[in-house]
Formats: C-alpha cells, structure tokens, sequence
C-alpha cells in the first residue's frame, strides 16, 4: 500500500470515529482505555470497515488489539486489502 | 410431512432472494399448511413435533440467511425477517426455534474459520438442530459474569460450566455456547499467540459426554421452545470446535452473535403482532353487545387502532433494521437493539390490548391470543431486557467507547 493510501484510511476511520462520538481522536490514542469495550461500539467498528475498505474481518483478526488505535485498525484494513491477508481464514 | 419440503435448495449459482418471490415456492404458505391448527396444541404440551422440525430444516429454513454456498436458502435479512415474522403470527416456540438455529449458524458463519463454516453449516441446513448458550445462573443481563471455562488441553478443550435458559437445546444436536479460554493447557507453538481475548464460541455436540440437558419445567412464555439449562462436567472436544480458532473480548463475541438473535427477536414480535391484530379485528367485527358489533364501540375501536399502530411501528423499524444488514452498514447494530427494543415492547402492550378485546375469548391457554401475551413478555426479557436496550441507546447517544 503507498503512503497516501494509509492516510486515506486513517482519515476515514477516524472521520467515523469523530461521528459516531462526538470527539477528537489522534491516531494513537486508546480507544479503550478508560475500561472494557463497548459491546456495540465493538461491533459498530468491525462492520464499518468492513463495509468502507471491502474486507471480511473473521477469526482471530477480531482480536481487540486490532481495533485499540487507529494506527492499528489501518494496519488491520491494509493487511486484509492484500490478497491472502487474513490471520486463519481463507 | 409434505413433499413440497423436500425441494432442493436453490443451485449456487442462483440469486440470491430479496423478497418473497423466491424461485422455489412459498415458505409462509408451506408452514401455515403444517402449522395448520397444532400450535395451541404445541403449546399445551410445550412440544413441538421434532420430525416437523427437522425436515423443516433439512429444507434450509430454520436459518433461512445461510449463505446458499454453505447449504442455505441465502436469504437477504428482509425477507427472513418477513418469514420471521409469518412463522411468530402462527407459533412463538417454532419461531424461537428458527431464532435459536439461525444465531448458532451466524455465530459460526461470522467467527468460524473457512473449514468450520464447510463442517457446521452444512448440519444446520441439513436437518441437524442447533442452540446457542449464554445465560447462566449469575450472568443474565450481566453477561462478563459468565464463569463457564473452556480449557485448552493439547488438541482438545475441555468446558466446565453451567447454562440456562438455552433456548432449543432440549431439541438441539449442536450446542454453540461461549466460555471464558484457559489457554495454558496449549502444547502447540501458538500457545498464546492469539491472546488479548478472554472468550470463545464452541462448538459442542450435544452428546458428548458430561452434557447434561434439562428442561426447563412450565417456561412463561414460548412454552415449546424447548428452553434447557445446559450442566457441562470435563467436556471434552476437539480444538478444531473452537469458532475461529482463538479467543476473542467476550462483548464482540456476545454482541455479534446477539445482534442475530435481536434481530430475529424483533421479527417475531412483530409476528405476535400480526396474530392478535388478525384475531381481535375478527373479534370486533363479529361478536356483538349492546345491539352493535364491539368494533361499533368507540373504546374498543380505539383498541383495534392501537394495535394496527403497534403492528405497523415495529413492522417499519424491524424493515429499517435489516435494510441496514443488507446494505452492511455500521447503523445495523444500533438499529437492531431500536428494532428489538420497540417491537417487543409493542407486543407485550399490544397482546395484552387483544386480551382485553376478545376477553372471555381469548382466556384459556393454548389461544393465539393467550400464548401472544405470554410470549411476549418473555420478549421483553430475552436477548437483551427492555432495560438493558434503553442503556445500550443510551450509551450510543453519548457516544460511549467503552
């Protein structure tokens, strides 16, 4: 992926981000960090991108680390864009 | 049973259905045909016939979404949602049911591995009865209670554990029930590679050995539904059973696998809806005080006019709700919560308003109406209670991550 491709993603994701809770977010911060996951805003994530970049988020990609950050969400939807990309799937 | 059941899935290379107009035949018109007028009778005896349903599964529609490359009739979440509800109008038990199967198959479908999906599917749209476990004595609405343990032991896992109120499982042949992962029993390489999750999704046949079913007695609502507690003593099955692999935060897992179940949930009440609405309008039209039909009374009138709108609210929420599905857009899963929240809330009002109007009528168990206002108040509580719904809106409002 090139670089203004990374950017792309993390402005969308963090375009939802900002929507969806009404604040700033940079890219490293943890999204989780004041406690546990929010089960829908869990599931919120994981089916936006899945619909915005066109990839199947299945098995142990589900995992939370992979959503904690943008930074990590990008390198998530990245990996997943490349064919073959997923951890034990497909 | 009819032949007309027997007719093969659609091949894989056909359309994927987006309403009613499926190529194959009718599927409301073919279960009201074997529904016919056995649900009062289901009722009282909180069975419902197995053989119905199996092969009412073995023809796809117990999970009618599953993808028609895994077996499945592929159906869109719209027009699931619509036999959803035909199938909550005539009988809430076979109705949980279909919820109970179609939440097992999309708890495999979203977390099992591609091998998984090609193992278990096929058994769920091929006869084979399934359930989905959560609930335990001390995690109701408070699911991170869950103390059910899933140890890895080399290649196996081993549960421990104790589940109630399993929907279906006095029928099921599969059970899907989720635990927290003890995974320092792993001897393989990976051990511990795939952490940061605390939970997993099993699959367990139901006769393995230390799989106790037992019936819940004389259940409120749905009383054929074949509710179970679920006893797991050193139960003992392949790694492979474990969906995806590997352990996953315990709310993802839930709530995904949920957010089928609520959606199905909400369907059915808006099924439960139909029936009442369908038997008090015929009430009020016919039975007749004071000189005049009851509809001529204008507080009775007004009862029929509230039930319409209770019908027609939940009905276009639940539409809302799917189309979200269909279209894989994040506001599915707030929506599904909105849709479930709303519809079973309609129900239990709206069942109890159709008591009132066909009263005496009405007043005896078994009748469409008395199984409604017992079905939907167990509605209100299951996957998700109304207060539960009102904290998750709530939380979305203010924009809660965690």
């Amino acid at each position: 992926m090139s670089s203004f491709d990374t950017e792309a993603t993390e402005k969308e994701i963090l375009r939802f981000l900002e929507a969806r809770t009404k604040r700033p977010w940079g890219t490293d911060a943890d999204l989780f960090a004041s406690g546990g996951l929010s089960s829908l805003f869990a599931m919120e994530l994981v089916v936006h991108l899945e619909k915005s970049f066109g990839i199947s988020v299945r098995g142990a990609d589900l995992r939370l680390d992979n959503f904690r950050t943008v930074t990590a969400m990008t390198a998530l939807v990245e990996r997943l864009r490349t064919p073959a990309g997923g951890a034990t799937d497909e | 049973m009819s032949d007309r059941l027997l007719t093969e899935p659609p091949a894989p290379d056909a359309a994927v259905s987006p309403d009613a107009e499926t190529p194959w035949e009718d599927p409301s018109a073919m279960v009201t045909a074997l529904v016919a007028d056995e649900a009062d009778a289901w009722d009282r005896a909180g069975l419902l016939p197995v053989p119905l349903l199996r092969e009412l599964g073995a023809a796809g529609w117990l999970c009618a979404q599953v993808p028609v490359v895994s077996g499945g009739r592929g159906l869109s979440s719209a027009a699931a949602g619509e036999f959803t509800a035909h199938v909550g109008s005539l009988c809430s038990s076979l109705r949980s049911v279909m919820t109970s199967q179609g939440m097992a198959a999309w708890t495999i479908e979203r977390f099992g591995t591609a091998e998984q999906r090609a193992a278990f599917l096929p058994r769920l749209t091929g006869g084979g009865l399934a359930a989905a476990g959560f609930s335990e004595r001390a995690a109701g609405s408070d699911l991170s209670a869950m103390t059910t343990r899933v140890r890895r032991d080399g290649d196996s896992v081993v549960l421990d554990g104790h589940k109630v109120w399993v929907t279906a499982a006095h029928y099921a042949d599969l059970l899907v029930l989720f635990g927290r992962y003890d995974g320092s029993g792993d001897r393989g390489e990976d051990a511990g590679a795939v952490g940061g999750g605390e939970a997993v999704a099993v699959v367990v046949p139901a006769d393995t050995p230390g799989v106790r079913v037992t019936r819940v007695a004389d259940p409120l609502g749905c009383r054929a539904a074949g509710h179970a507690d679920v006893a797991l003593d050193a139960v003992r099955v392949p790694a492979g059973h474990v969906l995806g692999g590997s352990s996953l935060p315990l709310p993802l897992l839930v709530t995904t696998a949920l957010a089928y179940g609520r959606m199905s949930v909400a369907w059915g009440c808006v099924g439960i809806l139909r029936g009442c609405l369908t038997a008090a309008t015929r009430h009020a039209a016919t039975r007749e005080q004071f000189g005049v039909p009851l509809g001529e009374h204008q507080l009775v009138a007004r009862h029929l006019a509230e039930l319409y709108v209770a019908e027609q609210t939940a009905t276009r929420v639940c539409e809302h709700a799917s189309r979200c599905w269909d279209d894989g857009s994040p506001e599915q899963v707030v929506a599904t919560v909105l849709a479930k929240h709303v519809s079973a809330g309609n129900a239990a009002r709206g069942a109890a308003t159709a008591v009132q109007v066909l009263a005496s009528a009405a007043a005896r168990d078994g009748h469409v109406v008395a199984r409604a206002h017992r079905d939907a108040k167990l509605m209100e509580i299951i996957e998700g209670s109304n207060e539960m719904c009102q904290l998750m809106l709530a939380r979305h409002l203010l924009g809660r991550t965690v």
